[in-house]
């Protein structure tokens, strides 16, 4: 029997979804009341945004609250297309989901990077 | 007048028809009648040419598995009563397995997948029969105890899309049981069924879909097993991985 | 004679039992969770193009629809956490000689945890970007 590659991309998944759990309803609704919180002084909350990236931890923190759950959602989004009887070729899905996913990573790393 | 139910039941006759169709029958109720019961009571007094299986009629054998109403249960262990007041009743033939004839379904590939496994104890060298049985403590039983469970009934084949989808997927029972063997005291054989684990067709067909543990009998939780069976068959190919950057061969 | 009816799986299948709708709903949660960190990362790009362009970004958050899409994120965050925990203890069995903790306190622990994280990253932002006022 060959062995299937799918640990690598359920590893991955699992994180994001840990991940999700533990911090994304509250990272959601963070990010929806920002503007309204941040009304009084846009600038002390871009000052703020840029302190965290500016420390290589919250690089990774960041890095890992964009990696993981592309992962995560995009291997749902694969699995379910199949469980739809998308008729795709396999290859090409898997291309589009974890290359997407591996493209998006590679893209915001790098503009971590940046700054 | 003793109150009826009408029963659709489905038909599948090879010899004439091309497709299964139901055909309803009146039963007389009662509060303790099974599924099961009404079942040989319609091929008794009505349609003897009715086709079904059961063995033990106390949900132990595992040969009474049928759709109720979209459900994968066992007729011996589900009663009219639980549908009174329902408009219906609907029997058919276990989903995702081939149909013999009217509710008999052709479970082969579902036995060969059990058989694929290899569930039984493997041991690197046998111990001979009067040396005794190979002892476990009540603690090293309990951790497999619950996927031992299992009566072979087919019911979470039937629950399992992934399974409907592609027959070659070892399925919940199959790799429950491969999980109860690895994870048993007394075996050594889990290296040999992680072969068939690690691949496409073992776990990794599972999504997590989770009704087989739903519909199970027996409280098994297949889909708790499979999943189990992932996180080993992660760790297997991480070391796997690991011996190849070594310079040792793919296992 | 043998001629057994094979019975195929049809595309709608998932709407056919109220235990495979849940499915496809929990599995639906992915896509307003992978078009929220498309957002995040467009974010993200605005703060490398500079102050002015990350002000922007945070303008444009007011946006109805962006609201509208945390509305759902934030439906999919939560039904994902609460499907996703459910599932926890089934996977991750701790009984080793040594250690056994069992399933229903492994789930409470990501329970706690899980709304301790929540509601602490939230309280932080509170703090750190709304503090000033
Ligand atoms: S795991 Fe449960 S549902 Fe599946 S065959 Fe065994 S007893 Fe039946
Ligand atoms: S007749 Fe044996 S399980 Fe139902």
């Amino acid at each position: 029997m060959r062995r299937s590659h799918e640990p690598i991309a359920w590893s991955l998944f699992g994180a994001g979804g840990m991940l999700l759990a533990f911090i994304g309803p509250g990272l959601v609704l963070a990010t929806a009341l920002l503007p309204w919180l941040a009304a009084h002084d846009p600038v002390a909350t871009h000052a703020a945004v840029g302190a965290l990236l500016a420390h290589p931890l919250g690089k990774l923190l960041v890095l890992a609250c964009v990696v993981l759950p592309l992962f995560h959602t995009l291997h749902r989004i694969y699995h379910s297309l199949h469980d739809l009887h998308l008729r795709a070729p396999r290859r090409l899905m898997q291309l589009l989901c974890y290359g997407g996913a591996t493209l998006l990573s590679g893209v915001t790393a790098w503009w971590l990077l940046l700054i | 007048m003793t109150e009826t139910v009408t029963v659709r039941v489905q038909r599948y006759r090879p010899e004439e028809d091309q497709e299964p169709w139901a055909q309803s029958f009146e039963v007389p109720y009662s509060e303790d009648l099974s599924i099961l019961d009404a079942l040989n009571q319609i091929k008794d007094q009505q349609d003897p040419t009715l086709s079904h299986r059961w063995s033990c009629r106390m949900a132990i054998c595992g040969s009474c598995g049928v759709m109720i109403n979209g459900e994968p249960r066992l007729a011996c262990k589900t009663f009219l009563r639980d549908y009174r007041g329902k408009d219906a009743l609907e029997v058919r033939a276990l989903d995702n397995f081939p149909i013999e004839r009217d509710l008999v379904s052709d479970i082969s590939g579902f036995i060969d997948h059990l058989e694929t496994v290899q569930p039984w104890l493997i041991r690197s060298d046998e111990q001979p029969v009067s040396a005794g049985a190979y002892r476990q403590t009540p603690e090293q039983m309990q951790r497999y105890a619950a996927f031992s469970q299992c009566i072979n009934c087919g019911l979470c084949y039937a629950a399992c899309p992934q399974f409907g989808r592609d027959p070659a997927f070892l399925g919940p029972a199959a790799l429950t049981l491969a999980q109860r063997y690895n994870l048993d005291s007394r075996d050594e054989g889990a290296s040999q069924r992680m072969n068939w684990l690690n691949a496409e067709a073992g776990v990794w067909s599972c999504t997590f879909v989770g009704y087989c543990s739903q519909v199970c009998p027996k409280d098994v939780d297949p889909a708790a097993a499979i999943n189990q069976g992932k996180v080993a068959s992660d760790i297997n190919y991480a070391v796997n991985l690991f011996n190849i950057l070594r310079g040792k061969d793919d296992a | 004679m043998r001629k057994p009816y094979v019975q195929r799986q049809r595309a709608d299948w998932w709407l056919r039992n109220p235990a495979y709708r849940r499915y496809m709903l929990r599995e639906a949660t992915a896509l307003p969770l992978l078009f929220y960190t498309l957002l995040l990362m467009s974010g993200l790009y605005q703060f490398t193009r500079g102050e002015a362009a990350f002000l922007g970004w945070l303008e444009l958050l007011r946006n109805p629809w962006l609201l509208a899409l945390h509305g759902v994120a934030l439906a999919a965050a939560l039904f994902h956490a609460v499907t996703w925990i459910a599932l926890v203890p089934k996977i991750l069995v701790i009984d080793t000689d040594r250690l056994r903790v069992s399933p229903t306190v492994v789930k409470r622990l990501h329970q706690v945890g899980a709304v301790v994280c929540n509601v602490g990253l939230l309280l932080l932002v509170l703090l750190l970007v709304g503090g000033g006022r």
